[in-house]
């Protein structure tokens, strides 16, 4: 029997130690889940400073408050009531749905994370700031920026006066010399035969003896030098600019939003599905989580890139409201992917019904810190999925009917090409 | 050829004018404009080699130059606050009311990203059923007027609405007569607005005034019934129309009301149609697509009346009016006209476009006399669509030039310009302590006013109208003001010293009858019917007393006389449209002249005068004289009557309207009974000559078939009557000969059907198309140039006949004198042109790099990116329906009208591509619309149904005569159409397959009208092998 109790006491230890351990896990979970869009550890966000919260109130009411607020605020519980208050009477979520146990857990990790050191806190709660300082590192500068246009502006300004100067300090040097010593220059004048009189010379041996080679030969490296830097400039001009990853306003990452916290991409880019502009989100979009969300830093101002939004929209983070004496600045995103205007080309057509994925035209969006231009855009891209994709017949009562005609052809299929999707008018009008 | 062309597109051809024939040589009227370009100031062409050498030299350099830029960066900036009925490149749309005219339609305003693009009808009201003539469509151009004033001005100086919220009471209050001088008021609020300001200041007086007044009308049915409004006029419950001069099809009062009507009773199925009988003077848009038309003298209109008044008297053995000898029309006119509306008593209907009171109350008569009161001519469902108090207007003017009045206001009008007397008026506003004008741009009248109050554009305005008895049509802005503006029942009420904003005035006063979800539903809908009560109204006989003694006397006296008649174009209207673009270019319906106004001269006044087309004249009369006017020998116009528009020659309020025209205002005799007359003019010709923009003979077709009618009778007997199309019946066989393969098309195949029956010519789908397709406007010079570039044209052709009654065939016919022409009696036929989407397209062949294809469902695309400009395809086109962009017309100040400036460019429509210099462009059939048809088809996982999709030309079509639809679609209407048979092809003997089939012209005459001589039941005479390989044709003459 000893043994039996024993060992009962043994698993019970054991148990209540896994317990434990699964209450610090569950509860990071639970807290990052549930709590993080309106509390932090050490600073006020929409609701309170959580930090050692279960020293300043008992686990019964922390239990009671947690699970319904509003419910303990309308029994006159002095305490909850004054906390009510304090909090611009903003009332907390109702988390009916969690265990006893799970609210627990959820307190023990606030427990442990208040006994710990205040700065990996923040840190853990700012990934934002973090990927912004690695965008600015990625992204910061490069080489054309107007700075160095200028300084390249000036240089060669410079170096030109000093040609010019020096070009005029000989010549002087050469005037005074023939007039000293009139007989010396005259006889070196002579010798000094010029490059026409020179059979020896390559100058002579291209543009004297072969004239017509000479000018090809020129030409060709002109028109090569021009072509390229035209045809590139061209490619740009009509939009072909794959690889193109300009410097937004805000240093905002997909990989972040659309990779780590995988928010659909429609939450933001709510045309995508409705017409033809997938259409940039308006600042208010991103208030709708960015209100509570503000990766503070460790000195416990925003993060610089929220701040921008906040700025945009006239938002006071410290009184959380609208400050309509603030202006409303929009924001200039940089545009990406520009199709030019002789074409039409509509989301919702895609991305609705012929139900392509984002990432086709766009490429791996949610790995992206900084949106670059994947794909080149050119028609014979367009043309080639359009050969190469199928219509979804079945699934819509529009193309069943077209369908219906060609069934009796004995196709079980088509291609977007053979619907007419090569066809000029289709795109361009 | 067998079928000898009938058809005139002017007199040019006619006459073999050597102009014409030089012109209708070339596919365009000049070579490329390489002189323009390297021409130097002496003339001479300088320009050489070397010159090549060196542009190719500053060509390498500039790429090189442009090379070393940086890519262009474009923004995308999103909304800060997302509007939540906003989703960017999808369309929302606003009802609303039409203040382009007093007829208020109820219209549609697209919108895209917050910009009004274009107008559409309503096809929910009641009243208009979508109908919107063109100078709706173009009303869309004055909220992007760059000429707009832009903020409240005082003394000429720029001013806040403070000051003038300041001063303007003050100044009322000082003042001790003011009138308040208004277009026509038929809204309810602001009415109500008015009134509150009058109870503020009683020294106001409100005087309604408007250029080319309808007052008379009203006035006589106060004497005649008691009740002071124009009544409701039902044209589609007449089946004998008369009308003395009313353009009731054209600017009448509510043309696009009346045009819906009208159309509804031509439609040859039926084998009924309304008889339609014109008398006027001068060829108007309502008389051209009369079955009979008389042309008459102006001075004659009310002796015509009386007489057939007592003609209709005699039938219904009622006393006669007076006993006057009776004056009667050629071929006994007025007594068959009398006899065809006794005949239909109840159902018919007599209007006049008169200003005369007397007139009018004959009309009364008349109407009462055939039972139409009540039936045809509804006194319950009254129209408030214009009123003018010309009495009052009149003694207001005298008053205020002799001082007896010392202050005006004037709401949206334009009197300095537009009345007769306008020099007694502007010395008037100069004396007055205080002159306001809400004018939207400086006009002539803004000008002299101490304060301009600018109005807001009805886009920009909310308000309430009731242009029929019951009918209320309410306005909602569909984007905030542009400018510094405020709509002016809101400085009414302010002035009044009220607080409320009028939205909330306007809902307060519908509180009773509309309140939550109605009043809601009431903005939504965009109109609200009440019901009206029955009126019993019963003719007052003593109204007549002393109408005949002077209307014969007037009659008598002028028989010899040259006369002036007055009249509104479609369009420009009477002055409003002067200072917009797309109106100015907009071709007259019946002269196809843009750009200008001119003196209308029958062919042998001129003659007689000796003055010929293009010469410049004087028109004086006893109060002045009308200057240096362009001469068009108009056929159809009555012997010794010169007719000239008004609404042209403006002096201010925009540099569009500027030099265009002469202004005719100075004839309108504001304050008599010949208002819209001059009797005893004189003409003498003036200094130099002067070329008319017309489009007229641009795009010639060689003398071929290209228009088919036939007559009610000759219809009812045959339906193919017309249209025995001998080509057709070679195509049936197999016999001839195509280059192309046969294309066989199972999706959707996109034709138009187009009902010659109902087409009146108004110009509403040119304007309509203009907007929809981002057309740019060309101005004078390039339509001199024939480079107008309106995707859809409507041809009109004039079909004459000789003194015995035969049509003209040969042009040898026009100068013998003794087969002699009736210039006098031309019949009119209208044709709407637009590409043809051939199915064997004769452009597709020659365009040298596939810029222009064949779609699988019937179209022909154009990729304007392809194009180099070799212009085949143009040269190709047997339908002459293709333009070339011979400039960038925009941001070019060689063509300074809305594309040249970023708020006129507003108007755009995103989803259609601005075509660029160089390139040829064509009606697209609104590739775009149908492409956005079908995507809300498959968003909604549904067929496309017949109706999805309306080309912007048919959507606001008055008369229904577009009909576009997918013809295999086996529901759809325009298969209906295609199957008819009057249906017909143009140019069918090309075999290009065309998709756009037209509807043979019925007339509901009395005589022959079909010309096919292969085919005509008289004059048969066909071989009889023909005859075994088409049994149809075997079966008509059976």
């Amino acid at each position: 029997m000893k043994l039996s109790k024993l060992l009962t006491l043994a698993v019970s230890i054991l148990l209540s130690y896994q317990l434990a351990f699964a209450d610090a896990a569950e509860g990071e979970q639970l807290y990052k889940a549930n709590c993080t869009a309106c509390h932090a550890i050490n600073e006020k966000v929409v609701g309170p400073a959580l930090k050692d919260v279960h020293k300043r109130r008992e686990s019964a009411w922390l239990l009671k408050w947690i699970k319904n607020s509003q419910k303990l605020i309308a029994s006159g519980d002095p305490v909850a009531v004054q906390v009510y208050k304090e909090n611009n009477e903003s009332p907390m979520t109702a988390f009916e749905n969690l265990t006893d146990a799970q609210i627990s857990s959820i307190v023990d990790y606030i427990k442990k994370e208040s006994e710990a050191p205040a700065a990996p806190a923040v840190a853990a709660t700012s990934p934002t700031a973090k990927v912004s300082a690695d965008t600015n590192s990625s992204n910061g500068g490069g080489f054309y920026t107007s700075g160095t246009y200028y300084a390249l502006l000036v240089m060669s300004l410079v170096l030109a006066i000093i040609v010019f100067v020096l070009y005029r300090i000989q010549k002087v040097v050469e005037s005074l010399y023939e007039q000293k010593e009139p007989a010396a220059a005259a006889a070196e004048k002579a010798e000094n035969v010029s490059w026409k009189n020179n059979r020896l010379s390559f100058r002579y041996k291209l543009f004297k003896k072969h004239p017509v080679v000479g000018t090809i030969l020129v030409s060709l490296l002109f028109m090569v030098v021009f072509g390229l830097l035209g045809f590139d400039y061209g490619n740009k001009e009509i939009g072909v600019q794959k690889g193109y990853a300009p410097v937004q306003p805000i240093n905002y990452s997909h990989e972040l939003h659309a990779g780590t916290y995988k928010i659909n991409c429609l939450y933001c880019h709510s045309g995508a599905d409705k017409g033809k502009q997938a259409s940039i989100p308006s600042a208010s979009t991103c208030m709708n989580c960015h209100m509570h969300v503000q990766a503070k830093k460790e000195d416990g101002k925003v993060s610089p890139e929220i701040q921008k939004i906040y700025n945009a929209v006239g938002w006071d983070a410290e009184k959380r409201m609208y400050d309509p004496s603030k202006p409303k600045t929009p924001i200039k995103w940089v545009r990406i992917h520009n199709l030019p205007d002789h074409a039409y080309f509509n989301h919702a057509q895609h991305v609705k019904i012929g139900k392509v994925e984002c990432q086709a035209c766009h490429g791996p969006i949610e790995t992206m810190k900084v949106v670059s231009q994947q794909r080149s855009l050119q028609m014979g891209w367009c043309i080639n999925c359009h050969r190469e994709a199928n219509v979804d017949v079945a699934n819509n009562d529009y193309y069943e009917k077209l369908h219906a005609n060609l069934k009796t052809e004995g196709q079980a299929s088509i291609t977007v090409a053979q619907n007419g999707g090569l066809e000029c008018g289709k795109c361009h009008y | 050829m067998e079928n000898k062309n009938q058809y005139w597109r002017g007199l040019e051809e006619l006459n073999n004018d050597p102009k014409f024939l030089a012109g209708k040589k070339h596919e365009f009227a000049e070579g490329i404009p390489l002189e323009e370009v390297f021409t130097e100031e002496d003339g001479d062409l300088t320009s050489n080699r070397r010159d090549f050498l060196k542009y190719f030299g500053f060509g390498i350099s500039a790429v090189a130059l442009a090379a070393c830029n940086k890519t262009p960066v474009k923004n995308a900036i999103p909304y800060i606050v997302k509007p939540e009925n906003i989703t960017p490149g999808i369309p929302n749309w606003y009802a609303s009311t039409c203040n382009a005219c007093a007829a208020n339609c109820s219209i549609l305003v697209k919108t895209r990203e917050g910009r009004p693009i274009k107008i559409e009808g309503n096809a929910d009201s009641p009243v208009f059923k979508g109908g919107v003539c063109g100078t709706g469509h173009a009303s869309l151009l004055g909220l992007y007027d760059n000429e707009r004033l832009r903020k409240p001005r005082i003394k000429g100086a720029d001013a806040t609405w403070q000051a003038i919220d300041k001063e303007i009471p003050t100044a009322l209050a000082s003042s001790k007569n003011v009138a308040l001088i208004t277009g026509t008021v038929n809204s309810p609020s602001t009415k109500k607005a008015i009134a509150a300001l009058i109870a503020k200041y009683p020294q106001i007086k409100h005087i309604s005034y408007e250029p080319f007044s309808y007052g008379a009308i009203a006035k006589a049915n106060k004497e005649s019934f008691g009740m002071e409004v124009i009544p409701g006029y039902r044209f589609d419950l007449a089946k004998v129309i008369v009308s003395f001069g009313a353009d009731f099809l054209g600017t009448w009062i509510s043309p696009v009301e009346y045009t819906k009507q009208w159309a509804k009773n031509r439609s040859a199925e039926d084998k009924t149609m309304s008889r339609h009988i014109q008398i006027e003077s001068y060829l108007s848009v309502t008389g051209s697509n009369a079955d009979v038309r008389y042309p008459i003298k102006p001075s004659a209109e009310t002796a015509y009346l009386i007489s057939l008044y007592n003609k209709i008297a005699v039938l219904a053995g009622a006393p006669s009016l007076g006993s006057l000898p009776a004056v009667e029309l050629p071929v006994n006119g007025i007594e068959n006209t009398a006899k065809e509306l006794w005949a239909n008593k109840g159902q018919s209907i007599v209007v006049s476009g008169s200003n005369s009171i007397g007139a009018q109350v004959v009309v009364n008569a008349i109407n009462s006399l055939l039972g139409n009161i009540g039936n045809t001519v509804d006194l319950a469902n009254y129209s408030n669509q214009h009123y003018s108090d010309d009495a009052q207007f009149a003694s207001f003017v005298n008053d205020l030039s002799s001082g007896a009045a010392d202050g005006v206001i004037f709401y949206n009008v334009n009197p300095v310009y537009s009345y007769s007397e306008s020099a007694k008026l502007m010395e008037g506003i100069k004396k007055a302590k205080v002159s306001i004008s809400s004018g939207s741009n400086l006009d002539e009248t803004a000008n002299l006013c101490m304060y301009n109050t600018p109005d807001s554009h009805y886009l920009e305005s909310w308000n309430d109208n009731e242009p029929k008895a019951g009918y209320f049509t309410f306005t909602q802005p569909s984007i905030s003001t542009v400018f510094e503006t405020r709509q002016m029942q809101e400085s009414f009420l302010l002035w009044a010293g009220l607080t409320t904003n009028f939205y909330d005035y306007m809902v307060s006063n519908w509180a009773s009858t509309l309140n939550g979800d109605n009043w809601t539903k009431a903005i939504h809908d965009g109109f609200y019917q009440a019901s009206v009560s029955p009126v019993s109204a019963s003719f007052n006989a003593a109204a007549t007393n002393g109408v005949e003694a002077s209307a014969y006397e007037l009659y008598t006296t002028n028989t010899k006389k040259l006369e002036l008649k007055l009249y509104t174009k479609v369009g420009v209207g009477a002055g409003e449209g002067a200072h917009n673009p797309w109106l100015q270019e907009m071709p007259d319906p019946i002269s196809k002249v843009c750009w200008d106004n001119y003196a209308a001269i029958s062919h042998a006044t001129a003659k007689e005068l000796k003055i010929k087309d293009g010469d410049k004249i004087n028109i004086t009369f006893k109060s002045g004289k009308i200057e240096s006017v362009p001469v068009l020998v108009q056929p159809g116009q009555p012997n010794n009557v010169v007719a000239v528009a008004v609404g042209y020659g403006r002096t201010a309020g925009g540099k569009t309207g500027l030099n265009v025209g002469v202004n005719a205002y100075t004839a309108a005799n504001y304050s008599t009974s010949q208002m819209h007359m001059q009797v005893d003019v004189k003409i003498d010709k003036a200094e130099g000559s002067y070329e008319l923009a017309h489009t007229q003979t641009h795009h010639t077709i060689e003398g071929r078939a290209i228009i088919k009618e036939a007559s009610l009778g000759e219809y009812i007997k045959d339906t193919k009557a017309g249209n025995h199309d001998h080509h057709k019946s070679l195509r049936e066989n197999g016999n001839l000969i195509t280059l192309w393969s046969e294309r066989d098309i199972k999706g959707h195949k996109w034709t138009m059907a187009i009902d010659l029956n109902k087409c009146t010519g108004c110009g509403s789908c040119v304007v309509s198309c203009n907007a929809e397709n981002n057309v740019p406007v060309v101005g004078r010079k390039e339509v001199l140039n024939r480079r107008e570039m309106h995707w859809i044209r409507i041809d009109r052709y004039y079909r004459f006949r000789t003194k015995d009654n035969n049509f003209i065939t040969k042009e040898d016919d026009y100068n013998n004198e003794s087969t002699g022409v009736d210039f006098e009696n031309v019949s009119v036929t209208y044709q709407p042109v637009m590409c043809q989407q051939c199915g064997h397209a004769p452009c597709e062949t020659v365009c040298p790099v596939l810029a222009t294809v064949h779609s699988s469902e019937g179209l022909n695309h154009m990729a304007y990116n392809r194009c180099v400009g070799t212009r085949y395809c143009a040269n190709n086109c047997p339908y002459k329906v293709r333009r070339f962009n011979w400039f960038k017309y925009r941001d070019n100040d060689q063509f300074d009208f809305n594309f040249n400036n970023d708020l006129g460019r507003m108007v755009i429509n995103p989803d259609v591509t601005v075509r660029s210099r160089g390139v040829m462009e064509k009606c697209s059939f609104c590739v775009q619309r149908i492409q956005a048809g079908k995507l809300k088809a498959k968003l909604e996982n549904r067929t496309l149904v017949d109706g999805d999709v309306k080309t912007a030309c048919q959507q606001s079509c008055p008369a229904d005569a577009i009909i576009f639809g997918d013809i295999n679609d086996e529901k759809s209407k325009v298969r209906e159409y295609f199957k008819k048979d009057r249906a017909y092809f143009v140019l069918d003997e090309l075999n290009v397959q065309p998709s756009v089939a037209y509807m043979t012209k019925i007339r509901n005459v009395n005589e022959e009208l079909v010309h096919e001589k292969g085919h005509s039941a008289a004059k048969h005479e066909a071989k009889p092998e023909e005859h075994k390989k088409d049994e149809k044709h075997a079966e008509h003459h059976s």
